[in-house]
């Protein structure tokens, strides 16, 4: 097995977690942790598809361009769970989704 | 050269309605300035592009590995519609500068406008299938913008919303067009298409074919699809002369026969384009004879005028058909323009309550019934010729019933035509208040286009050239414009479709005299004032997409985990597929 088919497993495993992840969870913040996971997992594939295809540098490009948009997604998400907190007094989204009107 | 022209009159309104925005609406006198100026430029960037046409690419943009490159093509048709376009476009812009005066958010409405235009010059410059697709709806998305610009309105924003959701139908089928053609031949270019296209399966063939007819059918305001056209009359009136005289319902005729070499290899095609051009001219005809609405029976001669100009396409008359909508480019420009200046000064739109206005309007009464002639079809005026023209083809190549209706057709235009006229300007006065003729902006673009409808009919023979030179996948063969004209002049059909307008006249003339028929003809009057069922058609449609919508609506939970497992169930279905295939 070589590097990159390890690499590759890792991906996939912690994509994985992070789609288990949003699956199950109702906390809002452990909704944006899963989608971190999700996003890594995706990032490690983007850079070892980039090694296996003999482009590393298009893959390491492209992985830096997803971690600043993501990192804005993972600010925004936690800032709107602290907001939400405030105002509803709850995390859940269950509960949150019940409170229409 | 050409190249740069074209940058010029498709980018020169974009810049100024870039300019108009940023100025601010607290400016109204650059603004106007702004409009105005980028406008004018506009159409003479157009104007001196059309001397330079030919039938390759002039200006090339490359676009990136995925798009290829985009190309613009200043060929006959294209210099031509973009002329069209850009100068009754300036002339409306113009207008405004009387009609929107002291209106309030100026810089939406001229931003939109020019937008508009530069649109338009677009989408008949373009020679690449997916450029076409986005300007096409970009000429949708400015027209529902100005149709709802009274957005404080229910009616102007339903109307607009009709519009938009009408003219979608046919993007749709554009954007499939210009992925079967990348798909098949490995290219979005409209030459590729046009050269290649008849080693397409004929099903694709046949798909593209009708697909663009309806295409152009909703934009160009056909029969099913008409009903947006008299629901776009809430749109300011110089908005209303643009969509219909100048830009977006050209966009459908120029479909139709810039791919026309094509399409006409598909079996039943030119037939079913000759049946929709006959049925729109006749019922909306009918419809305009009763309309009380002076703008409302406006639209109605478009679409009936339209109607005309795609039953030239059916019958192979593509020159004839191009004429006309020059024709009728202008002479639709000036009575939409010289009616927007009755309204603004009578204050009404219904005709039953205006009457006698051509005392205290003289400029406009001139300037109206010379389009109003031009639109009847009367000797000299450029709708005569076009006209003419179209029906003579007709009777030629078409098939008789065909022709008949057109006959019939052209007699009831000149009904409709004279009983707007008297109903607005002549007769007892039914207008209270005080009436002011046109100001100095409305009298200068109302006389432009006046003048242009006594004397563009010279430009015959110029237009057949340009035309027959830069098309080559259409095999034009126009004779000299001399000839041309000989031709009509000495035409029997001529003698006999000037002989059904004068009845057509005289049917208003003598209508208290036609008891009997009146009462025979009152049903079908009731009906044509119903929009013979199809706004009700339309609306059921309508109602039921809503009800679909909402029953689908239950499936959207907003739940996250909901949304994650159908995400997870996709990919599930997409790697079963793949492995499936594999």
């Amino acid at each position: 097995m070589d590097t990159v088919e390890i690499v590759m497993i890792g991906a996939f495993a912690l994509a994985g977690v992070g789609l288990y992840g949003l699956l199950v969870v109702r906390n809002l913040i452990k909704v944006v942790v899963s989608l971190q996971l999700l996003v890594k997992g995706v990032l490690l594939a983007l850079v070892a598809a980039g090694k296996a295809s003999g482009q590393v540098a298009l893959g390491e490009s492209l992985a830096l361009t997803v971690v600043v948009a993501d990192t804005v997604v993972a600010v925004i998400g936690l800032a709107v769970a602290v907001q939400v907190r405030r105002v509803s007094g709850t995390l859940d989204l269950k509960k949150l989704s019940n409170l229409r009107g | 050269m050409a190249g740069a022209l074209i940058g010029l009159s498709m980018g020169l309104p974009w810049l100024g309605a870039l300019l108009v925005w940023a100025v601010g609406d607290r400016r109204p006198r650059p603004q106007h300035a702004l409009a105005v100026t980028s406008a004018i430029l506009a159409a003479l960037a157009a104007l001196a592009l059309m001397p330079l046409y030919q039938a390759d690419a002039a200006l090339r943009v490359n676009a990136g590995g995925v798009f290829g490159e985009f190309t613009f093509v200043p060929d006959g048709l294209g210099v031509f519609l973009a002329a069209v376009a850009t100068v009754i476009g300036s002339l409306a812009v113009i207008f405004s500068v009387d009609y929107m005066r002291g209106a309030a958010q100026l810089g939406r409405y001229y931003a939109l406008v020019l937008l508009f235009i530069g649109a338009m010059v677009g989408l008949v410059l373009t020679g690449s299938l997916l450029l076409l697709f986005i300007f096409w709806e970009m000429t949708a998305l400015c027209s529902y913008a100005l149709i709802s610009f009274y957005n404080d309105d229910p009616k102007a924003v339903a109307g607009g919303i009709k519009a938009l959701v009408m003219t979608q139908i046919g993007g749709v089928g554009l954007l499939a067009g210009a992925l079967l053609t990348y798909a098949y031949l490995g290219d979005t270019q409209i030459e590729t298409l046009l050269a290649r296209g008849a080693t397409l399966p004929s099903g694709v063939l046949a798909a593209l074919a009708f697909g663009g007819l309806i295409a152009a059918a909703a934009k160009s305001a056909q029969v099913p699809f008409h009903t947006w056209l008299p629901g776009a009359m809430e749109a300011p009136s110089p908005v209303s002369a643009l969509i219909h005289a100048a830009t977006m319902v050209n966009a459908g005729v120029y479909l139709l026969a810039r791919f026309y070499p094509l399409f006409s290899q598909v079996e039943g095609w030119t037939m079913a384009v000759t049946v929709v051009g006959l049925v729109s001219a006749l019922l909306a005809a009918l419809m305009a004879t009763v309309a009380h609405d002076l703008k409302r029976a406006l639209a109605y001669s478009t679409v009936s005028q339209l109607g005309y100009m795609v039953y030239a396409v059916g019958v192979g008359a593509i020159f004839a058909s191009q004429f006309h909508l020059l024709s009728h480019a202008v002479f639709k420009a000036l009575l939409f323009l010289a009616a927007g200046a009755v309204i603004h000064s009578a204050g009404t739109r219904d005709m039953r309550q205006m009457g006698g206005l051509g005392k205290q309007m003289p400029f406009t009464r001139t300037v109206f019934v010379i389009g109003a002639l031009a639109l009847a079809g009367v000797p000299i005026l450029n709708g005569f010729w076009s006209k003419e023209l179209i029906l003579e083809h007709g009777l030629h190549d078409g098939p008789a019933w065909a022709y008949g209706g057109m006959l019939l057709g052209a007699g009831i235009t000149a009904l409709y035509t004279l009983r707007m006229t008297w109903l607005v300007f002549y007769g007892r006065p039914r207008c209270k208040g005080h009436v002011h003729d046109a100001g100095p902006a409305m009298r200068l673009a109302t006389g432009v286009l006046a003048v242009g409808a006594l004397s563009t009919w010279l430009l015959i023979g110029l237009f057949g050239e340009l035309l027959e030179k830069s098309l080559p996948f259409h095999h034009l063969h126009v004779e000299a414009g001399l000839t041309l004209i000989e031709e009509i002049v000495t035409a029997g059909p001529t003698l006999l479709a000037l002989g059904v307008v004068a009845l057509g006249g005289l049917a208003w003339w003598y209508r208290a005299n036609f008891g009997l028929a009146h009462d025979l003809l009152a049903p079908l009057g009731r009906a044509a004032a119903a929009d013979f069922g199809f706004e009700r058609l339309n609306t059921r449609v309508a109602l039921a997409t809503v009800r679909v919508a909402e029953t689908l609506r239950t499936t959207q939970t907003g739940r996250l985990n909901w949304n994650v497992l159908g995400i997870l169930g996709g990919l599930i279905a997409v790697l079963g597929v793949l492995a499936w295939g594999a």
